[in-house]
């Protein structure tokens, strides 16, 4: 009895270890500064966040941009997951679809960013095309809007939800979807009610990760905003890089954190009663 | 109830393998500078002729200023790093953190020529001396902007409209930026509100956060006339992309890099010797060669060539710069950029 105690301290140790380490030790960091001002207990960067509407404008701004993120990145990413995981018939080509996909990821954000400046800047490749073509006479105003800063995060988050998606549509037993199409369901119906039904799971699970990575996005938002639009993220680098203020700064990341946890509780706590 | 015994008791083994990270010292001497073109620099203008000299390594930690800066405070009772550069404004934290040793420049004989601005002092003890300036200047493309700008004023010019570019809070030239432009158009440091309405017109492509961005941003023609960095934009200009840097008659807002020593450093007789050889004239010339930091002693000789494109432009000289006190600026850091985001960047 004892020796399998300690087999299992042993092996917890190591993964505990390296949790409260690298995320517990500097979380509590965190959350301590942002409840304390020169050295004493206080709610005052709280109430200086919440009773003040810039803040909220901030955090409207960071959600919205999160939740078309999200949508967004599903809309795209099912047909593609469908197409790889259901359509393409050859091995090699669904795996070099899959690399295609991945490769990106290996790449730095701040690197792809910077290249969609290139593309979407006033001389970019876009706007010349448009402009090429007849469509627009002056340059279209990418870099600096919300539209901008959508279209990199889009970018980036892609792979994560057909990732997700492909996983789950892989999963579907098909003998499910046939016996559908044996009792007479046409192939939209055995889709809707069938196998759309079984691959939810993996839409909630990359769709809570992606909204998750797109409102705490730092690089992409500065970026491709050009300083011109501000994400909450931003606002706590500019604390924590320029007015030291790790106060006010903390008080900031905790109210992201917690916005963020209460947005996820929330959907998945929908996706639950839907299922029911 | 067990399972949370066990959680706790693993954690603790992780709190003691966090705090035992301190190694050992030998001779060696570690100096924190910057990363890219401006360590490499570094290196080679003072790192490589101190140990040619006196036979002790050099290990550099890179990092930003203000990262150098967290570290010294994170290893306050026991520092591995020895000298630490750091800008303009970061220094006077760091001075005011309390994690900087005295420098003593009786010690060194190469501060004979250092230039009086150049030593920074708390009450009597100099914190800090300067490695070289570097302004922030106005860049502009040539092949869109044949004549230099004159004026600062150009920022507003209506056919530049959307491509124009100044620093944000989040760089260290943003706030002092603000303040420069603030006493140019008259304002006084209590009341800033005309310079904001100025920089509320201001048809901005960007603001940028990071000196790699400006310089991206000039690159590829996305910016045609900005306030950038003297260093970036000649680095621009000599890998052949049509880019000027001038000074306005309004003059130019500057800045150094500086160098301190570390308190409690183990090495402080080698540290001493490094800020040494950072005095020589030799390192200055090398560095205003390399990186077109003007030097902060006297005796450097330079080509006309490396001379037009110090920070203080073409005829100027150190006393052209505009050097803000930091202490001034550190005040009202906060203020001004919680001002900015209401005002400017939405």
């Amino acid at each position: 009895m004892s020796t399998s105690r300690i087999a299992v301290l042993g092996l917890v140790a190591l993964p505990a270890a390296f949790f409260a380490a690298f995320f517990l030790v500097p979380l509590a960091t965190v959350l301590i500064a942002s409840i304390m001002k020169d050295g004493s207990l206080t709610a005052a960067n709280y109430t200086r966040i919440l009773f003040d509407t810039y803040h909220w404008e901030v955090l409207a701004t960071t959600f919205r941009l999160g939740l078309l993120t999200t949508v967004i990145c599903i809309l795209l990413g099912y047909p593609l997951a469908w197409y790889l995981v259901r359509m393409v018939r050859w091995k090699a080509w669904r795996r070099i679809c899959v690399i295609l996909l991945i490769l990106p990821l290996f790449t730095s954000n701040i690197v792809r960013s910077f290249g969609w400046m290139v593309l979407l800047g006033r001389n970019g490749l876009v706007n010349e095309s448009m402009e090429g073509l007849g469509l627009i006479e002056r340059p279209i105003r990418f870099l600096g809007t919300e539209t901008g800063i959508l279209i990199g995060l889009v970018y980036i988050l892609l792979p994560f939800v057909v990732l997700t998606i492909g996983n789950a549509l892989a999963r579907v037993d098909r003998s499910v979807e046939h016996a559908s199409a044996d009792l007479g369901a046409s192939p939209a119906s055995t889709f809707w009610h069938v196998t759309f039904p079984l691959s939810i799971p993996g839409v909630v699970s990359g769709a809570i990760m992606v909204f998750a990575l797109a409102v705490s996005a730092y690089v992409t938002p500065a970026l491709l905003s050009g300083g011109r639009v501000t994400v909450l993220a931003m606002l706590i680098f500019q604390q924590y890089s320029s007015v030291f203020d790790f106060n006010y700064g903390g008080a900031l990341a905790i109210t992201l954190l917690a916005f963020t946890l209460a947005m996820i509780a929330a959907a998945s706590l929908v996706s639950r009663l839907g299922a029911r | 109830m067990k399972s949370l015994s066990l959680l706790l008791s693993a954690s603790v083994a992780a709190l003691t393998l966090v705090s035992s990270g301190a190694s050992a010292q030998d001779k060696n001497l570690t100096v924190a500078w910057y990363g890219g073109n401006w360590g490499d620099a570094f290196q080679a203008c003072v790192a490589e002729p101190f140990t040619k000299e006196t036979g002790i390594k050099v290990t550099a930690e890179i990092g930003t200023s203000t990262t150098t800066l967290a570290k010294l405070q994170q290893q306050a009772s026991a520092p591995t790093i020895d000298v630490a550069y750091m800008d303009g404004g970061i220094s006077e934290l760091a001075q005011e953190a309390g994690v900087l040793a005295p420098i003593d420049l009786s010690k060194m004989p190469n501060a004979a020529n250092l230039s009086e601005k150049a030593a920074y002092k708390a009450g009597n003890d100099v914190f800090a001396i300067s490695g070289g300036y570097y302004s922030l200047g106005l860049t502009y493309n040539t092949k869109e902007i044949e004549e230099a700008p004159t004026s600062w004023e150009a920022l507003w010019d209506e056919d530049y409209a959307g491509a124009v570019t100044i620093p944000s809070p989040s760089n260290s030239a943003g706030i002092p930026f603000i303040f420069f432009l603030n006493k140019m158009l008259g304002g006084t440091p209590a009341d800033m509100s005309a310079t904001f309405a100025k920089l509320k017109e201001l048809d901005a492509n960007m603001f940028f956060d990071s000196s790699g961005a400006a310089s991206n941003a000039f690159q590829s023609g996305e910016v045609i006339i900005g306030a950038h960095f003297n260093v970036g934009a000649w680095a621009l200009a000599d890998a052949g992309l049509p880019i000027g840097f001038t000074v306005p008659k309004e003059g130019v807002w500057a800045t150094d890099a500086r160098l301190h020593l570390v308190k409690g450093s183990k090495n402080s007789e080698a540290a001493e010797k490094f800020l040494n050889t950072a005095m020589s004239a030799e390192a200055g010339q090398c560095l205003a060669a390399k990186l077109y930091l003007g030097p902060a002693v006297k005796n450097v000789e330079l080509t006309p060539e490396v001379s037009r494109k110090l920070p203080w432009g073409e005829k100027g000289s150190v006393d052209d710069l505009l050097l803000f006190d930091w202490n001034e600026v550190n005040a009202k850091r906060s203020e001004l950029t919680e001002t900015w985001n209401r005002e400017v960047a939405r």
